[in-house]
């Protein structure tokens, strides 16, 4: 539970070259930086909920309020019943947190190593330590991974470890800072996967931000839409895509040449090529019914692709209806 | 001109270091620190003696001498860690595609690098002794004492040069670099003028190249003389030659293992 | 206080099976620090042997005294290898990984590195001691009770100049001459300096209570000079804690030199 969250930065302000330096020392000026602005929400326990917005946006303060790491310049918040920059160490206890920039596993250790002295930090008896590695290990598939030196491991492997190290301690909530940053698609997929099965089996509330927004439509239920430190968009991930929905992509093949001049009227020409056509259309002022038949008057058709704008378009429209 | 390049590469070091000047500034503090130290150590070590002079210097001469041999120690150029670097990864054959000499090379931008040290530190140390026991015995010495001292820079660069291209051989070339140093430290004079050494050592020691890097061209300050100049040049030129032969043909061989090997 | 040192040891067992990763590179280290310290070793030796003894310091006093800062540093910086580069951690904003976890920040962040060369410093200062041929059962707990006293004052220093990383952003410049004034001070006899010299080394850059008074404790003990030992670290612990985690604030409110916004 968030509410009315604000952070003020100063940060100084200096002047380029060498009399900027002097001046600066002499005469500091400072710059206030509204990192966050008023930002409420609400997360139910062992809920999915994804963060996403542009750099700078507030993403990485606003974890690390929640985290305790920063305080606020105003405003309360409320994580797992604690207030996190009061009583960051019990709260601490209680969450887990993977950072994609900031490996927590030793770098020349195996991963079985840093998770036994997990166990040490987080005080967790020594037959539970072992039942949650062999839990762990099974469930993201890391049993032979264990035993080898993290610095030997693939980029998707150590994120494996990684999360699984951060759910020892069995949280309450976890928060995942761009985990998928640098993995391939496949190994996005896999993380994502366990990541969700973990959260139904063990109930833990998981908080993600990211720029990747298939991690947040994979994983995610509710989305938070955050841009210059406000919250834009508070909702489901299904209503979100529904409502800005408002365009349609199509692809078709003809069996014979197209035209260089091929053109339907009220839809975008994206692509003419030699045999198909991609265009584009908005569903409010081209009906979905016109548009298909015309196409299939206009040649045989060999084949045809109808798809809606990706969760990384909406979210840029929305960016866009922010400015404006 | 084939030697302007060195030059260029020189000079660009130079204001490079100049841009860290606060930097350099606060590292000359270690040279005031030890000048410091040095004063009270052997203040009470010539008072204790009883005497003014110890093996001919007093405590004046030691002092200066003392702050021109940490000069040296600390401003010298560091080189062996570039060298074996590349030598380490490989990019040592990469380099020889350019149009310069590598050694050369490292050699411009390590006395690059080494002006700028030196001026601070002579400064910073030179300050403090002249506040301490007042000016140098001599002052004419000046322009011998640099002349020697760009030669002493020369043998160490060489030995430096030799300790990197080992990395041909062994991986790790750090352990050198570290014997290296403290033989400076001790044969070569920083931490004891070489004269109040009992004799036998000081036979050893001159026998050694170290000698000529610190001691020679600190001795040579504090007591300046022709004599003094001529035999000091003599002997580093013949350790430049005798090691810049050594550099020379290890770098060879080595390059053909290189090219032998492929890298 | 005691619930720490389950997780203490616990961070010293992983700090030494990475080092067992490198094993060559980490006796390399041990050895080279050995050497290194020996250099200095022999030019005692030469000096007193050309000097015989400056008011009331010979070549076994040396030995002590040298001994016990090579121990004392050496012990420190292996249990507490993050005390070297604490200002690093600080402005690269590292701390937020300890801050996230439920253990004393300050503690946490000391003992999660090692430097492997400072057992080399211990093992040639235990030597030196030996060396200095006074060793009793007496002399060796006192030596023993010198070295931790040094080590606390020494790291306890340590800290309390590298927190200037909460406040200002070169503070890895002088936390880098401030630790090299306060070990070269300290291994040399405290019967050199006078006057406002002498007070420096006892209150500024605490050399004296590094090496000097420790080392006298083993020669001659006085319950004042122990004492004196104690009392300086107290203080001195008291003034690093003060000082990190009253920057630690600073670094909360995110007003610290780097942000990472």
């Amino acid at each position: 539970m968030v509410n009315g969250l604000k952070k003020t930065f100063q940060t100084k302000r200096k002047a380029a070259g060498l009399s900027g330096s002097l001046r600066a020392l002499v005469h500091p000026q400072y710059q206030q930086v509204e990192a966050v602005r008023d930002l409420s929400f609400h997360m139910e326990n062992g809920e999915l909920l994804g963060f996403i917005g542009p750099n700078g946006a507030g993403k990485s303060t606003t974890i690390k309020i929640l985290t305790g790491i920063l305080y606020p310049t105003s405003g309360e918040a409320e994580v797992l019943g604690f207030t996190p920059w009061r009583q960051r160490r019990q709260l601490a206890y209680k969450i887990g947190t993977v950072f994609g920039q900031r490996p927590q596993l030793w770098y020349h250790l195996p991963a079985i190593d840093t998770f036994y002295l997990f166990g040490k930090i987080y005080e967790l008896e020594d037959h539970f330590i072992r039942q949650r590695i062999s839990f762990l290990a099974e469930a993201f598939e890391i049993q032979d991974l264990l035993e080898t030196p993290v610095r030997k491991l693939s980029l998707g492997q150590r994120m494996r470890c990684e999360v699984a190290a951060s759910l020892l301690h069995q949280p309450r909530l976890l928060l995942l800072d761009e985990p998928s940053i640098g993995l391939d698609v496949v190994a996005k997929q896999r993380i994502r996967d366990t990541v969700k099965r973990m959260s139904e089996l063990e109930g833990v509330g998981v908080l993600l931000t990211s720029h990747d927004a298939g991690d947040i439509e994979a994983l995610c239920r509710n989305v938070i839409i955050i841009n210059h430190g406000q919250i834009v968009f508070q909702d489901k991930v299904s209503n979100l895509k529904r409502r800005y929905l408002t365009s349609k992509l199509v692809e078709v093949r003809y069996a014979q040449e197209v035209s260089p001049t091929f053109h339907l009227e009220g839809t975008e020409n994206l692509k003419i090529g030699r045999y198909g056509v991609k265009l584009r259309f908005d569903t409010r002022q081209t009906p979905v019914e016109g548009v298909i038949s015309r196409l299939a008057e206009a040649g045989s058709l060999v084949d045809v692709t109808i798809s809606d704008p990706t969760l990384e378009e909406v979210i840029r429209t929305i960016y866009n209806e922010q400015e404006a | 001109m084939r030697s302007g390049k060195y030059w260029a590469i020189f000079k660009t070091q130079v204001a490079n270091r100049m841009a860290y000047s606060g930097d350099l500034a606060a590292h000359s503090l270690t040279i005031v620190m030890f000048m410091w130290i040095f004063m009270q150590l052997w203040r009470t070590t010539y008072s204790v003696s009883g005497s003014d002079t110890l093996a001919g210097l007093t405590l004046h001469h030691t002092l200066w001498y003392l702050m021109l041999a940490e000069t040296i120690m600390l401003s010298k150029p560091r080189l062996s860690r570039g060298i074996s670097q590349a030598v380490k990864d490989g990019s040592i054959a990469y380099l020889l595609n350019k149009p310069y000499d590598f050694l050369l090379y490292q050699l411009s931008l390590g006395l690059g690098d080494s002006l700028m040290n030196t001026l601070f530190n002579l400064l910073a140390g030179g300050i403090t002794v002249w506040l301490l026991v007042g000016p140098p015995p001599e002052m004419w010495g000046w322009p011998f004492t640099l002349a020697a001292m760009v030669l002493a820079w020369l043998i160490d660069f060489c030995v430096n040069a030799l300790i990197g291209l080992a990395a041909f051989v062994t991986e790790e070339v750090s352990a050198f670099e570290w014997i290296y140093s403290k033989f400076l430290l001790l044969l070569g004079g920083v931490l004891i003028p070489l004269d109040f050494f009992p004799g036998w050592l000081q036979q050893i020691t001159s026998s050694l190249p170290f000698a000529y890097t610190i001691y020679g061209p600190a001795r040579l300050f504090i007591e300046p003389s022709l004599d003094r100049f001529l035999s000091l040049v003599a002997v580093q030129i013949l350790w430049i030659l005798l090691l810049g032969t050594l550099v020379t043909l290890s770098y060879r061989k080595g390059l053909s293992r290189l090219a032998v090997n492929g890298g | 206080m005691l619930r720490e040192l389950g997780f203490l040891i616990a961070l010293w067992k992983a700090n030494l099976q990475a080092a067992m990763e490198f094993r060559v590179s980490f006796i390399t280290q041990a050895i080279g620090m050995m050497l290194n310290n020996g250099v200095y070793f022999i030019f005692w030796v030469l000096f007193f042997d050309r000097f015989k003894e400056i008011r009331g310091w010979g070549l076994d006093e040396m030995f002590i005294l040298f001994g016990l800062v090579a121990s004392g540093f050496g012990l420190g910086v292996f249990f507490f290898g993050n005390a070297l580069n604490l200002a690093e951690v600080i402005s690269q904003g590292q701390l937020d990984y300890f801050l996230s976890l439920p253990r004393p920040v300050l503690l946490h962040t000391l003992a999660s590195r090692s430097q492997y060369s400072g057992i080399g410093d211990f093992t040639y200062g235990i030597i030196s001691f030996f060396l200095a041929g006074k060793t009793n059962p007496g002399s060796l707990v006192r030596f023993g009770l010198g070295i931790f006293l040094s080590m606390v004052i020494f790291l306890s220093f340590l800290v309390l100049v590298q927190s200037l990383a909460f406040w200002m952003g070169n503070a890895q410049l002088v936390s880098g001459n401030a630790q090299n004034a306060i070990i070269t001070f300290a291994i040399y006899p405290i019967n050199l300096f006078e006057g406002s010299g002498r007070f420096l080394l006892f209150t500024i850059i605490p050399a004296a209570f590094v090496g000097a008074l420790p080392a006298e404790m083993v020669s001659q003990f006085t319950w004042w000079n122990f004492l004196k030992l104690l009392l300086a670290a107290l203080v001195f612990l008291s003034l690093a804690g003060a000082a990190f985690y009253s920057g630690l604030r600073r670094y909360e409110s995110g007003s610290a030199i780097q942000i990472q916004i």
